[in-house]
This record gives structure tokens, C-alpha cells and sequence, in this order.
């Protein structure tokens, strides 16, 4: 626990974080720079709003609800202005229907407080578009192959055999190659359920999928990264 | 006082203002009808009323008072019983001739010989004539002597209808009094049964919730208004059910690790310590947060549910489908343990609801299944639809419940006490129930031999 090591997520990211409870968002900013990102502040929704028309950054992180202008304006008002920059919503209102509210706001990602650091991290990564998610038929990483199209796995020329939901998972984690991808974020993107199952389920999974894909290789494409998630690739 | 109320009630004010408008039409087309009856005189009975003044002044010009009264008897005898009420009186008030006793006095009657309508008293007319008021065109002459002389001809149709007139005049009297009469009854029925309601609100206002409006069996206006707001007051004390719940819930859960957590933190305080021992301290902390944040998100979860409020995020899907992923999600989990994990699936069975409430409620039974059933025994998921209900059914082969601890289950599930240690345990079955409640499904526990079967029956109601 506690070993977020800044290596394992992308840097160099300029970062808007629009969030008025001044000491949540100083803690973050200082995370956020202390992993290489660069952080713009601002306290309320109309000087956010300002920052992000007239600057450029890679993510912006806007917390719902904010004095003068909140959150989901925030990004209606950038997507009426063509700026497609990928916004991160966070919010204390945890149900469905305020999440469903904050996506079709226009909004690319909802997290709800409180959220664990390492999920946040893993979430501003995922939407940094310079290096865009890897897409097409077919996805590689080392000498693992998934076929989208034919919906088979290979590493090193064997043929692997998975379930239909194994194949989604690792469809998921190859999408995100590189990335640390939460248990979360898997639940959602491979189930689409937004509630914590109160088991270790996905752990479960991942170890049944490991036991697939590296166990008879001699280098582990499919690492655990404690505390935060899981990271497909070669080794950090 | 009551009166009053009574009077200002929206009943009585209707009826009221009913019965006036009509009784006033009515009262102004009687009185139309009596004046015109009043008015009016047959031309052919007033000219030969005319003819018969005519002749007797002829008598009193050649003859006086004598020829006059002896043409007045003359007339008298040739005439119909309707045309012998006349009366002649010397300029002292003496009667001379004539069948009546006196000068008529009910209404005036001028001088000067037209023929109208004029009412006489019965006291003044011989009995054998009439035994009632007599009503008929009526002419009167005053001879140059101060000899004065009354004809009349006695119009019974008229009489008849005046009567009559009279007659509804009475009825309408009585009707608006009847009216009055009924809408003060009627209204104090209304205000009793809604001093009832009142009583009812002001015993509820006063915090006891669990007072609900007594009906009168009539099935009427008032018992269905009482029957929704009894089943709105059921809503009503279940959210505050389920808020108390929650409160007591957090006191409860949320007190003991957040003491457990301060004390950690403060012990490390003490004293100075080296890096790797804050660290570990960090550490444990943070995992300690992890744990309560979620026992917090399981709890708001729960009161959620229980509040209904997610409703609005129903949606229709096919429930069959939605077992299947929860079930390929703990799939695995069995797998690690060694049982044989199943589900029988009985094709797209559309739905309407909460999909997370329901994923989450029996991604929680499965769980529990997987966790009390031992390494190597089995766990069936079955699905079937029996007639209008969707059942959901999780059979293990575990230790299961005894049959006569089940009731108690069932209670801790709603009372959610103190017994879950260990998050996802007793808290989820609470989530269970109370994701049952919401979606009107019931859940049931049976034995099975051996093991325990959890069946959630919901009730295929798509489209409610």
C-alpha cells in the first residue's frame, strides 16, 4: 500500500483542476505535481470556465458542484464552444442518475468522492489524448495479440482460449496498455457496474486471466500495481 | 360557532346560492302570473257588467233609490249564481239592496264604473254563495244622490289559479327551507369526517407518526382520500424508518473504526519515529479509511434504496442477461474454492427497475452463497418464470439456516444491527431486502438438504 510509484502513469501533463474547497484541491494539485503533471488552480466555476477557454490543457478536472458556475455548466459551455478538452467531473453525489447527469453534460468521466488518489490518477491518464487509447482490430502488446475481429488470443504464435468476458477484460487492459487500469474502472468498462461489490472479485478475475495469459511465458505482461489497479505491458 | 363554520362551508354556500337563484325565478314567474291574472278582465264579462250599471242608473234617473233597488233584485233574480254578488248602500252606509253585508274593503275599488279585477272578502258574501274569498271583475258607481253600487262577476278560473299561486308560494318557502335544512346536514357530515382528517394531520404534525385516517366503510369520496393518504403516510414513516436506520446505522459502524483510526494516528504521534514507521502508519491508516468509506458507501446505498429515490433511474432490461454477468463476475470466485458454480437461464425476461440495485443484490447473495458454502460443494443460480413473477433463485449446498432462525434473519435484516463486523456481510442482505422492498419482490428463505435456498420473486410488472 502507499507505493504509487509516479513511473507508472504518464507526466507532463497540464492539468486544470477547478475545485473550491481550497485545501481538497491543494492536496491534489500537490499530488498531481509530484507526478510530473503541471496544475492550474482555480476556485470558483466562472474563473475556471475562463482559464479553460483561453488556455490549453491536456485534462481538466471540475468538481460538480462550485460556487457561481457549477461543474456541468462548466462543460456545457466548453463543448458549445467546440473545445473538446476531456473533463473529469468529480462529485459528491454518488447516484446513477447524477453520474448519467454528468456524462451527457459532456462530461468524459465521473468520479465520486471520496476517491481513493491512485483512482484518480489512473482516470486523469486514461483521458490525456496525446497518447490516445490503442484502437483498431487488432491489439498488441509484447507478443500478445487479441484479434477483434476473429475474437482470438495469441501470445508468441499459441493460441489462447478465453471466456467472452475474459476476452472483454483483456480487451479492456490491452486498450489501456501501459496504463494502470483500477477495479473500478474494469467494473464499469467490462460490466458496466458502478457499485462496489464488496468482494474481491476482480482480483479473482485478473488471477484467472494472469493464469491464462503469463503462466506458461517467461515474462509477466500483466502486473498488480498495489494499491491502485492493474497494468498490462512489459515490466516497469 | 359550529353554525358559523357551517354556514361558510362550501356545501352550504352552493345550496344556498342554488336554492335563491332558483326560488327567485320562480317567485318572479308566480308574481308575473298573479299580476296578469289581476289585470285583466274578459271583455265581453266587463261590457255586460257595463250594460247591467247602465240599466240601473236608467232605474235610479226615472225612479231614485226605490227603482234603483228594485231593478238591483230584478237583475239579481234573472242572474247566474257568479253574477248575484252586488251591493247597493245609501249615502249613509245603509245597505238598500244586494247579496253582500258590506262595502268590500280588501281593495279598492273606484268609483267610476270600470270593470276590474277586485278580491272580496269572504265574511261580506252569503254563505250560499261562497264559502271563500271571491275574485272577479268588479264595477262600482257612486249616483249623483251619494247612492254608491257594486257589481262583480265572480271569475272562478281565476280564483282557482291565484289559489294555486298562493299554494306554490308556500312550497317554495318550504323548499328553501328544506334546502338550508339538508345543506347544514350534509356540510356538518363533511365537516366532521374532515375534522377527523384534521385531527388525524395535527396528531401526525405532532410526531406521532404511526396515526392513520380511520375511514367510514362507505367507500365514499372521503375513505378514498383517506386511503391515499394513509398509504402516503406508509411511505412517509418508512423513509423516517429507514433514516433512523441509517443514523443509528453510522453511529454504530462508522464510530468504532473512526475511534480505531484516530487512536492509531495519535499513538504515532507521540513520540518521534523513524520514516519507515510513519510510513507503515500511513499505511494502515489509509487501509482502515478504504474499509470505512465503504462500509459508508453500503450504508448510503442501503438509505438510497430505501428512500426510493433511484426510481427515477429505472430502466427496462433484460434480467435474465444482467444474472448472467453478475454471475460471470463471481464466476471465478467459486472457481478458487473449488465449487461447482451454475446457472440455469431461462432467456431474455424483460424487466423493469433498478439494474444496479439488482446487480448489487444478487452479485450479494451469490457472494454469500460462495462464502457458507464449503470448498467443493455446489451453488445453482436458477431463473424461472412462473406466471406474472420473475424468480430469481440461489440454492447452495452450505451449512444453510436453521428453519427456525430464518424469522430472525429476516428481522436482522431490517434491523440492521450490530452483528456485521465485516462489511458485505450482514449489510449486504440488508441491501438485499431492501432492494426487494423497492422493486415489490419478496424474498424468501427455505432449507434445502442440505443448504439454504434464497429466492427473490419480483413481480413482472414491466411497464408500472
Amino acid at each position: 500500500m502507499g507505493k504509487i510509484s509516479a513511473l507508472t502513469y504518464g507526466r507532463d501533463m497540464h492539468i486544470l483542476l477547478i475545485e473550491d474547497d481550497v485545501r481538497a484541491a491543494r492536496y491534489l494539485a500537490k499530488g498531481l505535481t509530484q507526478c510530473g503533471h503541471v496544475v492550474d488552480l482555480a476556485a470558483d466555476g466562472d474563473s475556471g470556465l475562463e482559464l479553460a477557454l483561453n488556455r490549453r490543457y491536456e485534462v481538466i478536472i471540475a468538481d460538480r458542484l462550485l460556487p457561481k458556475r457549477d461543474g456541468l455548466a462548466i462543460v456545457r459551455m466548453l463543448r458549445a464552444d467546440g473545445n473538446s478538452t476531456p473533463v473529469l467531473v468529480l462529485s459528491a453525489l454518488g447516484e446513477v442518475d447524477d453520474r448519467v447527469a454528468g456524462l451527457r453534460a459532456g462530461g468524459d468521466d465521473y468520479l465520486v468522492k471520496p476517491y481513493a488518489f491512485a483512482e484518480l490518477l489512473a482516470r486523469v491518464d486514461t483521458l490525456n489524448r496525446r497518447q490516445p487509447l490503442a484502437a483498431g482490430e487488432s491489439l498488441e502488446v509484447g507478443d500478445l495479440i487479441l484479434d477483434l475481429q476473429r475474437q482470438t488470443v495469441r501470445r508468441a504464435g499459441h493460441p489462447i482460449r478465453l471466456q467472452p468476458r475474459e476476452f472483454r477484460l483483456l480487451e479492456c487492459l490491452m486498450r489501456h496498455a501501459g496504463r494502470v487500469v483500477t477495479r473500478t474502472m474494469l467494473l464499469e468498462q467490462v460490466w458496466d457496474f458502478h457499485f462496489d461489490p464488496q468482494s474481491n472479485v476482480i482480483d479473482v478475475q485478473i488471477s484467472r486471466l494472469r493464469g491464462k495469459i503469463d503462466k506458461d511465458f517467461d515474462t509477466s505482461l500483466l502486473h498488480t500495481v498495489r494499491g491502485a489497479g492493474y497494468r498490462l505491458g512489459a515490466p516497469a | 360557532m359550529r353554525l358559523r363554520r357551517l354556514l361558510r362551508t362550501t356545501a352550504v354556500r352552493l345550496a344556498l346560492r342554488y336554492a335563491l337563484i332558483y326560488a327567485a325565478v320562480f317567485a318572479v314567474a308566480l308574481a308575473m302570473l298573479e299580476w296578469r291574472e289581476r289585470s285583466r278582465v274578459d271583455p265581453a264579462v266587463g261590457n255586460a257588467l257595463a250594460r247591467r250599471l247602465e240599466a240601473l242608473r236608467e232605474a235610479q234617473k226615472t225612479g231614485g233609490q226605490d227603482a234603483l233597488a228594485r231593478r238591483l233584485q230584478e237583475i239579481e233574480k234573472e242572474a247566474d249564481a257568479i253574477d248575484r254578488i252586488n251591493l247597493l248602500l245609501a249615502p249613509d252606509d245603509r245597505r238598500l239592496a244586494g247579496t253582500l253585508s258590506a262595502w268590500p274593503t280588501a281593495e279598492s275599488i273606484p268609483l267610476d264604473g270600470i270593470a276590474r279585477p277586485r278580491l272580496i272578502e269572504e265574511e261580506l258574501v252569503p254563505h250560499e254563495l261562497s264559502d271563500d274569498d271571491v275574485f272577479g271583475p268588479v264595477v262600482a258607481w257612486k249616483f249623483s244622490d251619494g247612492t254608491r253600487v257594486l257589481l262583480a262577476h265572480r271569475d272562478q278560473s281565476a280564483e282557482q289559479l291565484l289559489e294555486f299561486i298562493e299554494y306554490l308560494r308556500d312550497v317554495l318557502g318550504v323548499a328553501l327551507l328544506l334546502a338550508l335544512v339538508m345543506s347544514l346536514s350534509y356540510s356538518n357530515n363533511i365537516l366532521r369526517r374532515m375534522d377527523q382528517i384534521g385531527r388525524t394531520a395535527a396528531e401526525i404534525a405532532n410526531g406521532d407518526l404511526a396515526m392513520r385516517v380511520a375511514g367510514s366503510g362507505h367507500d365514499d369520496e372521503f375513505d378514498i382520500l383517506a386511503a391515499r393518504l394513509n398509504t402516503m403516510l406508509d411511505r412517509i414513516q418508512q423513509l423516517v424508518r429507514g433514516m433512523r436506520e441509517v443514523t443509528d446505522s453510522v453511529t454504530h459502524d462508522l464510530r468504532s473504526p473512526l475511534a480505531r483510526l484516530r487512536s492509531r494516528l495519535e499513538v504515532v504521534l507521540l513520540e518521534p519515529r523513524d520514516g519507515e514507521e510513519y510510513r507503515e502508519a500511513i499505511g494502515h491508516s489509509v487501509e482502515d479509511l478504504e474499509q470505512l468509506i465503504r462500509t459508508f458507501n453500503a450504508l448510503l446505498g442501503i438509505a438510497q434504496a430505501e428512500a426510493g429515490t433511484a426510481r427515477q433511474g429505472w430502466q427496462r432490461f433484460d434480467l435474465d442477461a444482467l444474472v448472467n454477468d453478475v454471475f460471470e463476475l463471481f464466476e471465478p470466485l467459486a472457481e478458487q474454492k473449488g465449487q461447482a458454480f451454475e446457472y440455469h437461464r431461462a432467456g431474455p425476461q424483460w424487466f423493469h427497475g433498478s439494474r444496479e440495485l439488482i446487480a448489487q443484490a444478487i452479485g450479494n447473495l451469490m457472494d454469500n452463497a460462495i462464502k457458507y458454502t464449503p470448498p467443493s460443494g455446489q451453488i445453482l443460480i436458477r431463473m424461472q418464470a412462473l406466471g406474472n413473477r420473475l424468480e430469481v433463485a440461489v440454492i447452495d449446498s452450505g451449512p444453510g439456516i436453521a428453519p427456525t432462525d430464518h424469522a430472525r434473519v429476516f428481522e436482522r435484516f431490517v434491523r440492521l444491527d450490530h452483528s456485521r463486523n465485516t462489511a458485505g456481510n450482514g449489510l449486504g442482505l440488508s441491501l438485499v431486502q431492501v432492494v426487494a422492498r423497492l422493486h415489490g419482490a419478496d424474498l424468501a428463505l427455505r432449507a434445502a438438504s442440505p443448504g439454504l435456498i434464497v429466492t427473490l420473486g419480483f413481480p413482472r410488472a414491466p411497464d408500472r
